[in-house]
C-alpha cells in the first residue's frame, strides 16, 4: 500500500533528503504561493456582496482555503520536488545475514522451532532475491559471530547470546569489506542485559543499517518467571537478610505460587538443601512486574549458595525460569561499635543488653557518669578509650560503627567533628545519633559542622526533646508507627509477614520520650515515625548513605519500654536494635575491599576483580602490592597480581577468566613496605566469592524481545521486520549509506498520492458547494 | 446549768481510734517522719518526668513484720525510713552524677504493670515481704527483662530465711552469690575496695554495728544468665539509716559515706548493665 501511493519503499523516505530541482529560486515559490493566496482572497471578498446569502460567512473562506491549497500544491510541482538517497551499487556490496543459534531459538512456537522458521524464511526466496543484487554472507551468532557456508550449519545449541558483542566483533572483522547491511534473524533474547553503546557506535560509524527479523511469540501463554533476586553479597554470620524477588507471570492471574529461599551450599538435592524462608503469594495481572521480600537467617560463616525459586504451576510452559541462584559471602569477623553516651540512661543499658546475644557485633562504650568521670565497657584492653573519645584517625577508624547518644555537640572538639565526618565519608563507617536531652538540636548539633552529615535538617530551635511519658501522672504517650519505606526494610522487620509486621509495630509499647529530628533530607529514608501525644507525626528512624558510609537518627531515648513493657520472651526490642546495629556496620569496608561487577558469571567466565586498598588512616594506598589468590572447582587455583587503576589511587584491578562452572573463592591481600624500616607489612585482606553458571541465562526472557530488536534497528538506520513481511526486505535493503553506494535522485511530482490529493481538493470543494445548496 | 456530759466509757475505744486515725492521716501528709523522732517534712516538688525515678517497692508485710502484719498501706514494713532516707539519697544522686533524676520520690507496687516503667527499685525490711503468685511473677518478669532490685535493712538468720522465702517465689532456681571486692558493681562509679558493716541509728547509742545475729555484713547478689546482677542484697546492714542520719553529728560519716557510694554505684550499675 505504501509503495502504491508513494512509489518508493519506506526506507527511501526515512534515509533520503528532500530537494526541489527547479531552476527558479525557492523564495519565488514562497512569493507565488503568498500571491496566489492573496489574489484568491481579494477575489472572494469582491464577490461576497453578490454571492448567495449562505456563502457570505465562514463558508466563503473554507472555499478560499481549498483553492489556495490546490494552487500551492500545483506551484510546488512546478519546482520539481524530488528525493535524493544513497543506494547500494548492485553486485558490489555484501549483505551479512546473521542467524541466532542460541538455545532459546530451539523453543518451538506454532509447531516448529524459531531457528527452523528463520531458515525457512530465508530459503523461501529472501536469500535468492538478495543474491540477485548482492553478495551474501551467512553467519551464526551467539556469543561470537561465526561464518557458515550453509544454513544447515546453524544449530540452536549455543548456551548464551550476546548480540552486542557479536555485532561489534563482526563490524571489526569486516572493516575492510563493503558491508551494505546486516540482516539479523533472532528472538532478541540477549543474555548480556542489552546491546552496549560501543556496538551501536561501531555500526553507526560505518553507517551499516541492521535489519532485524523477530521470531518467537511476543507473549507466553502460561509462565511464571523470576526476573531478579537481590540479596546482599556480604553478610555477618547469623545475620537476617532480605531477598527482594522480582517476578512476572502470564496466564496465572489470581493463582497462588510459593516463593522460597533455599541454601544449596551442600547441594541442590532435597536432602541437602535447607529451606531458609518461603511464602505463598497471589499472582497479579499478566505481565506486571512484582517485587516480594523474603527474610531469612543466613546462618554461619562461609560462602553460601542460595537458590531462590517460584514453585512450578500446572501447565507452565517453561519451568527453568522459575529459579535463580545467588552467592553470599558470610563473614565471621565481629564488628565493633563505639558508643558514646553523655549520661547514664536506660536506653544505653537496654541497647547493650540487646547486643549481648549478638556475638557478631560488639559494643565498646564510654558513658559520662559524672561531670569528670567516664565509665568504659566492652573495651578490648585497658588502654582503649582511656583518653576519652579518640582524636586520631587510626583509633576511631578501628571501629566499624559509631553511636552518639545524649551528648552535646560541644563535648567534641572541632578536630573530633572532622574525624567523625571522615569516619563516615572516608572510612565508610556507620554513624547513629540517638535522641536525648543533650542530643540533636537540643545538644547543639544543629550548629556543628556535621549538619551536612546528618540524614535530617535539624530544627533550629531548642526544646525539641520531650519526656511526655510520665507514668505517675498518667499522661498520654508517643508511639511508633512503621513508615512506607520501612515496610521492606531489614532493620524494621520484626515479623516475617509484612502485614503482621506492621501490626506488630502498632502494638509496641509507647516510647518513654521522643525528639523532633527536623526534616528528612532528600535521599534519606524515614523507616519509622513517631506519633506524638498531640497526634503529630515526626520521623523516628531516618537512614541515609553518605560518602562511603551511612548515617541514621533514632530520635528517642525511650525505646527501652519495648523491652520492659512487653511480655518476657518478646524479642521485638532486641531484634530491632540488633538489626539496626548490623545495618550500621555490615557494609563498613576493611582496609582492603574486593569486589566483582557481578557475582554470577553467566555463560562467560571473564571477570574483573577490583580492590580498594587503604592504609590505617583509610587514605588510598597507591603503592601497595595487591594479589588475588583464586580457588575454584576441580582444583582450579590461580595467583593473580592486581595492577593499579590509572587516575584512581588505591584502586587495583585484574582481569581473569573462570575456566569451569562452579563456585570460586578469592582472597585478595595487600602489602606495602614500611617507609622507615623497609619491611613489608600486610595492610589487610578480603575474601569474595563468585560463581560461573553456563546455560542458565538462555532459560530466561524466552519471549521475543521485540523492543530490543526494534531499538537496534532504529539506532542503526535499519528496520524491524516480521517474518511475514520478509519478502519486501530485498526492496528496502539497497537504500543504505554503507559499502559502495551511489546517490540517486527520484522524482516526486508524479507520485500517485499527489494526483489523489489534487482530485480530493477539487472534489471536496464541489461536495461542499453541493451540500450548501449553491450548485 | 447543764454540764457537758462526760465521755462515755463505752465510746472510749471509738474516740481513741478516731484520734489515731487522724494522727496517722496527718503523718502521711507531707511525709511526717516517725514517732519520737525529730520532725521531717518532705516537699515533693513539681511532678517532673525524668530519666531515673527513685522507686521504693511497696509490699504486704508478713507475720514477721510484727505489728504491721498484713499491712500494705503507709507505715507498713516497706516504708521504713521513708521519705528522708530516699530523698537524701536522691539529693546525692543529683549532685554527684549526671543521671537525670528530677522527678520526686516514687513508690511502686507489684499489683500493676506500672512497675515495668521503673527499671530500678529499692526495698527494705524484706524479711517482712510477702507476695501473691501474681506479684511474684510480675517481679520475676521485671528482673528477667532488665529490672534491678536493691534490698536493704534485714538482719540475722531468721530475717534471711524470711527474705529468701519471698525471693524463692520470684526466682526459684537462681543462686545467691557473695560479691567480691573486684566485682564491677563496686567500680562502676567509685572504686570501693573496702567495705564494712553499715549499722542503723542504733549504733549511736549502743556502738553496736549488728542487729540480731547478723554479725557479718553480707554483700550478695543474684545474676541473670549473662552475669548481670538483677538483685543486689545488702543483708545485716542498714544503708537506709546511713543516708537518713547522714546529717546527724552523732552518726559517723564513714558509714554514710560508704552507704552513699554503694547506692550510687548500684544505680549506675543498674543503668549501664
Amino acid at each position: 500500500m505504501f509503495e502504491f501511493f508513494l512509489k518508493y519503499p519506506r526506507s527511501v523516505y526515512s534515509r533520503g533528503q528532500f530537494a526541489l530541482l527547479g531552476a527558479w529560486p525557492k523564495w519565488m515559490l514562497a512569493l507565488l504561493i503568498l500571491s496566489a493566496a492573496a489574489g484568491l482572497a481579494l477575489l472572494v471578498r469582491s464577490r461576497l456582496p453578490r454571492a448567495a446569502p449562505v456563502m457570505r460567512g465562514w463558508r466563503a473562506w473554507v472555499i478560499w482555503g481549498l483553492q489556495t491549497l490546490m494552487a500551492a500544491l500545483l506551484l510546488v510541482l512546478l519546482w520539481q520536488p524530488a528525493i535524493t538517497v544513497a543506494e547500494l551499487k548492485p553486485q558490489q556490496n555484501i549483505i551479512a545475514v546473521l542467524v541466532d543459534d542460541s538455545r532459546s531459538m530451539a523453543i518451538s512456537d506454532n509447531g516448529s522451532t524459531r531457528q527452523a522458521q528463520a531458515v525457512k524464511a530465508l530459503q523461501n526466496g529472501v536469500l535468492a532475491s538478495l543474491n540477485r543484487s548482492f553478495q551474501t554472507r551467512l553467519y551464526r551468532v551467539d556469543d561470537v559471530p561465526a561464518r557458515i557456508d550453509s544454513l544447515s550449519d546453524s544449530r540452536p545449541s549455543a548456551p548464551s547470546t550476546r548480540l552486542g558483542d557479536s555485532l561489534k566483533q563482526l563490524s571489526d572483522e569486516t572493516s575492510d569489506l563493503p558491508i551494505g547491511a546486516l540482516v539479523l534473524l533472532s528472538d532478541g533474547a540477549d543474555n548480556s542485559g542489552g546491546i552496549a553503546a560501543d556496538a551501536i557506535n561501531a555500526l553507526r560509524a560505518r553507517h551499516i543499517p541492521v535489519h532485524t527479523v523477530g521470531f518467537g511469540r511476543e507473549r507466553a501463554e502460561h509462565d511464571v518467571e523470576l526476573d531478579d533476586a537481590v540479596i546482599a553479597p556480604r553478610a555477618l554470620a547469623g545475620s537476617r537478610l532480605a531477598a527482594r524477588i522480582t517476578l512476572h507471570q502470564r496466564g496465572y492471574a489470581g493463582a497462588r505460587v510459593t516463593l522460597s529461599v533455599r541454601d544449596i551450599t551442600s547441594g541442590p538435592a532435597a536432602g541437602q538443601a535447607k529451606i531458609l524462608a518461603s511464602r505463598s503469594i497471589e499472582l497479579g495481572p499478566d505481565g506486571n512486574l512484582r517485587t516480594e521480600t523474603l527474610m531469612f537467617d543466613i546462618g554461619g560463616a562461609g560462602a553460601r549458595t542460595l537458590q531462590i525459586a517460584a514453585a512450578s504451576l500446572p501447565g507452565e510452559e517453561n519451568t527453568a525460569n522459575n529459579t535463580v541462584t545467588r552467592v553470599v559471602n558470610v563473614g565471621s569477623e565481629p564488628r565493633r561499635i563505639l558508643y558514646v553516651e553523655g549520661e547514664p540512661r536506660w536506653e544505653y543499658k537496654f541497647i547493650r543488653q540487646a547486643e549481648e546475644d549478638d556475638r557478631m557485633v560488639q559494643i565498646a562504650s564510654m558513658v559520662r557518669t559524672s561531670a569528670n568521670k567516664i565509665y568504659r565497657q566492652g573495651i578490648a584492653d585497658p588502654k582503649e578509650l582511656a583518653g576519652g573519645f579518640p582524636s586520631r584517625p587510626e583509633d576511631l577508624f578501628a571501629y566499624q560503627g559509631l553511636i552518639v547518644g545524649s551528648v552535646e555537640a560541644g563535648y567534641f572538639t572541632p578536630g573530633q567533628w572532622e574525624l567523625i565526618r571522615e569516619f563516615v565519608d572516608r572510612r565508610g563507617g556507620g554513624l547513629l545519633l540517638l535522641g536525648g536531652q543533650f542530643a540533636l538540636a537540643d545538644g547543639g548539633w544543629n550548629a556543628s559542622s556535621l549538619i551536612d552529615l546528618l540524614p535530617a535538617s535539624l530544627p533550629t530551635r531548642a526544646g525539641t526533646f520531650h519526656r511526655d511519658a510520665d507514668p505517675k501522672a498518667g499522661t498520654t504517650h508517643a508511639t511508633a508507627e512503621l513508615a512506607p519505606a520501612g515496610v521492606d526494610s531489614i532493620i524494621t522487620r520484626l515479623v516475617d509477614d509484612p502485614a503482621a509486621n506492621a501490626a506488630k509495630w502498632k502494638k509496641l509499647p509507647y516510647l518513654m520520650d521522643y525528639e523532633d529530628p527536623g526534616t528528612p533530607k532528600p535521599g534519606a529514608a524515614v523507616l519509622v515515625n513517631t506519633i506524638t501525644p498531640e497526634g503529630r507525626k515526626l520521623p523516628l528512624l531516618i537512614t541515609e548513605n553518605f560518602g562511603r558510609g551511612r548515617t541514621a537518627i533514632m530520635a528517642t531515648g525511650g525505646s527501652w519500654r519495648w523491652q520492659m513493657s512487653s511480655p518476657v520472651g518478646d524479642t521485638a526490642h532486641d531484634l530491632f536494635w540488633q538489626q539496626l546495629l548490623r545495618w550500621l556496620v555490615s557494609d563498613t569496608p576493611g582496609p582492603v575491599a574486593a569486589s566483582v561487577p557481578a557475582q554470577m558469571l553467566l555463560d562467560n567466565g571473564a571477570v574483573t576483580l577490583t580492590a580498594d586498598v587503604r592504609d590505617r588512616q583509610y587514605n588510598p594506598a597507591a603503592d601497595a602490592k595487591v594479589e588475588a589468590h583464586i580457588l575454584g572447582p576441580s582444583g582450579v587455583s590461580a595467583l593473580v597480581e592486581m595492577t593499579p587503576v590509572p587516575d584512581s589511587p588505591g584502586q587495583f584491578q585484574a582481569a581473569w577468566s573462570a575456566p569451569r562452572t562452579g563456585a570460586y573463592l578469592t582472597e585478595v591481600t595487600a602489602q606495602r613496605a614500611d617507609p622507615t624500616t623497609g619491611t613489608v607489612q600486610e595492610i589487610g585482606r578480603d575474601v569474595l566469592t563468585f560463581q560461573r553458571m553456563d546455560g542458565v541465562a538462555e532459560n530466561f526472557h524466552t519471549e521475543q524481545n521485540r523492543g530490543l530488536l526494534e531499538r537496534l534497528a532504529a539506532q542503526t538506520g535499519g528496520q524491524y521486520w516480521k517474518p511475514a513481511d520478509l519478502p519486501k526486505l530485498a526492496v528496502a535493503i539497497p537504500y543504505s549509506e554503507a559499502g559502495v553506494t551511489v546517490r540517486e535522485t527520484k522524482d516526486l511530482w508524479d507520485l500517485p498520492l499527489v494526483f489523489l490529493v489534487l482530485l480530493l481538493l477539487r472534489f471536496s470543494e464541489w461536495w461542499l458547494r453541493r451540500s450548501w445548496g449553491i450548485v | 446549768m447543764k454540764l457537758a456530759r462526760p465521755i462515755s466509757a463505752r465510746l472510749l475505744p471509738f474516740w481513741i481510734g478516731l484520734s489515731l486515725a487522724i494522727m496517722l492521716f496527718a503523718m502521711q501528709d507531707g511525709g511526717y517522719q516517725g514517732l519520737g523522732r525529730r520532725r521531717y517534712y518532705y516537699q515533693p516538688g513539681p511532678n517532673v518526668p525524668s530519666e531515673f525515678y527513685w522507686s521504693r517497692l511497696q509490699y504486704t508485710s508478713s507475720y514477721a513484720g510484727g505489728s504491721s502484719y498484713g499491712y500494705r498501706g503507709f507505715r507498713g514494713g516497706w516504708s521504713r525510713d521513708y521519705p528522708k532516707a530516699d530523698n537524701d539519697c536522691l539529693i546525692a544522686l543529683r549532685r554527684l552524677t549526671r543521671i537525670n533524676s528530677t522527678s520526686p520520690l516514687n513508690v511502686v507496687d507489684l499489683d500493676s504493670d506500672h512497675v515495668f516503667d521503673y527499671p530500678w527499685i529499692y526495698a527494705v525490711s524484706v524479711n517482712n515481704w510477702t507476695f501473691t503468685d501474681e506479684e511474684a511473677k510480675r517481679l520475676h518478669d521485671y528482673l528477667l527483662k532488665g529490672g534491678f532490685l536493691m534490698v536493704d535493712d534485714f538482719h540475722g538468720t531468721d530475717d534471711w530465711e524470711h527474705f529468701m522465702a519471698g525471693m524463692r517465689m520470684v526466682l526459684p532456681d537462681r543462686p545467691v552469690e557473695d560479691l567480691k571486692d573486684n566485682d564491677e558493681i563496686y567500680h562502676v562509679l567509685y572504686d570501693i575496695d573496702e567495705k564494712f558493716q553499715i549499722p542503723s541509728e542504733v549504733y549511736v547509742n549502743t556502738g553496736r554495728t549488728y542487729e540480731k545475729d547478723g554479725y557479718v555484713p553480707k554483700w550478695r547478689a543474684i545474676r541473670n544468665d549473662h552475669g548481670r546482677i538483677m538483685v543486689a542484697i545488702c543483708a545485716n546492714m542498714h544503708l537506709g539509716d546511713a543516708w537518713e542520719w547522714a546529717d546527724s553529728p552523732e552518726y559517723p560519716e564513714k558509714f554514710s559515706g560508704l552507704a552513699f557510694r554503694i547506692v550510687l554505684n548500684y544505680i549506675t550499675y543498674a543503668m549501664t548493665h
